[in-house]
């Protein structure tokens, strides 16, 4: 693991991992190799349902308090990918940075 | 795609009224309507420059210039991979009152997660009820839709090949009808993206009508999410056979709120429910 003041930053090793708890994806921003595919697992520890969406990715989905759902993602692109809690917006946004 | 799909239509070249549904100009991706999640619909086409004479374009007994096709449908999430939806179909031609012409239930799910296949892949299972002849011979058809879709970066190319069969009334003793809805997606900024959405009719496969009088139509459309669930869909399209409408307007909104889910989460070993 990573870690900078403003984020918890994951390099990524398959599966990779986030957690949504209090109100929060951790980590909010992690690190992928970009041009291969990849899945990630999103854990909701939480006690509300939540849609973790990405629409740079086109994927959203359901989340229910205590399921783990995984999004299967093609080889991406270098770049930024936010994703999202669709079901609270004053969820803070993270994001997938592919490099 | 479009030059294809109408030369694919000639090559197999009867009426191509009953592939093209006014009622919904909508093209369906491989995601369906997330587990627990109700949406509620409005899909609207106002014919701004048809026909002046019954039985062509988009009209059946009354003639389609100014007609506005007006549907409502309601839709949840039933799993991870299978939704189920109902339609209630309205209609305003010119001149006329509102009249209620028909009600659709359909099913619709998604095959494997996404990248398993090389493309993903999904179902559509419909049946249309009709209720006023003043609109479609036909009381009660089936219509089966493989659904498509790719996805290159922010693009997203989506095809909807569309079979339809007469099951009662009117036309029920011939075969499966052939039409496509297809789509080209760009995912731009969430509140607002581009798209051209194709949709055509070639009539009967196995004897289709003379390309002057299938429908054919593109349709430049912008899209996108706007806070609180809500999304939309607006666009003119051309019609590009003289059979078709020259310019049709669509503008759908829908609105999506979580219920709560029936079921738990699909299994990842599952590939169908």
């Amino acid at each position: 693991m990573l870690f900078d003041c403003s984020s918890v930053r994951a390099l990524a090793v398959e599966p990779v991992e986030i957690r949504f708890q209090n109100h929060q994806f951790t980590p909010s921003s992690l690190t992928v190799p970009a041009g291969q595919k990849l899945s990630i697992k999103v854990i909701n520890a939480s006690d509300e349902t939540i849609e973790f969406e990405s629409f740079k990715l086109n994927r959203e989905k359901v989340v229910s308090p205590g399921e783990t759902i995984t999004v299967r993602l093609p080889e991406l692109s270098p770049g930024d990918y936010d994703f999202y809690d669709d079901f609270h917006q004053d969820v803070p946004v993270g994001n997938i940075v592919a490099r | 795609m479009m030059p294809g799909v109408i030369a694919a239509c000639a090559a197999v070249a009867g009426s191509a009224y009953a592939q093209i549904d006014p009622w919904e100009f909508e093209v369906y991706p491989y995601a369906t309507e997330q587990r627990g999640v109700v949406e509620l619909e409005t899909l609207n086409a106002v014919v701004a420059n048809g026909h002046s004479t019954p039985d062509a374009g988009t009209g059946a007994q009354f003639p389609s210039q100014s007609t506005w096709f007006n549907a409502y449908e309601l839709t949840y999430g039933l799993t991870d991979r299978i939704e189920a939806a109902a339609y209630l179909n309205l209609a305003l031609p010119r001149g006329q009152g509102l009249w209620y012409s028909g009600s659709k239930y359909r099913l619709r799910g998604r095959l494997f997660d996404e990248e398993t296949l090389p493309v993903n892949l999904g179902w559509y299972l419909e049946l249309e009820w009709h209720k006023s002849p003043q609109f479609d011979d036909a009381n009660l058809e089936l219509e089966l839709r493989p659904i498509m879709e790719k996805d290159f970066g922010r693009l997203s190319l989506v095809a909807n090949p569309v079979f339809e069969k007469v099951l009662s009334g009117a036309g029920r003793n011939q075969g499966f009808e052939f039409g496509y809805r297809n789509a080209v997606y760009y995912r731009w900024l969430k509140y607002l993206s581009p798209g051209v959405e194709f949709y055509g009719g070639c009539g009967l496969i196995d004897d289709t009508d003379p390309l002057r009088d299938q429908q054919h139509y593109i349709f430049p459309v912008l899209w996108g999410a706007l806070p609180n669930g809500i999304e939309y869909s607006v666009g003119p399209g051309s019609g590009l056979t003289p059979n078709s409408d020259r310019v049709i307007m669509k503008f759908n909104i829908e609105l999506e709120r979580y219920v709560g889910a029936l079921f738990g989460p699909s299994s990842e070993n599952s590939w169908f429910f």
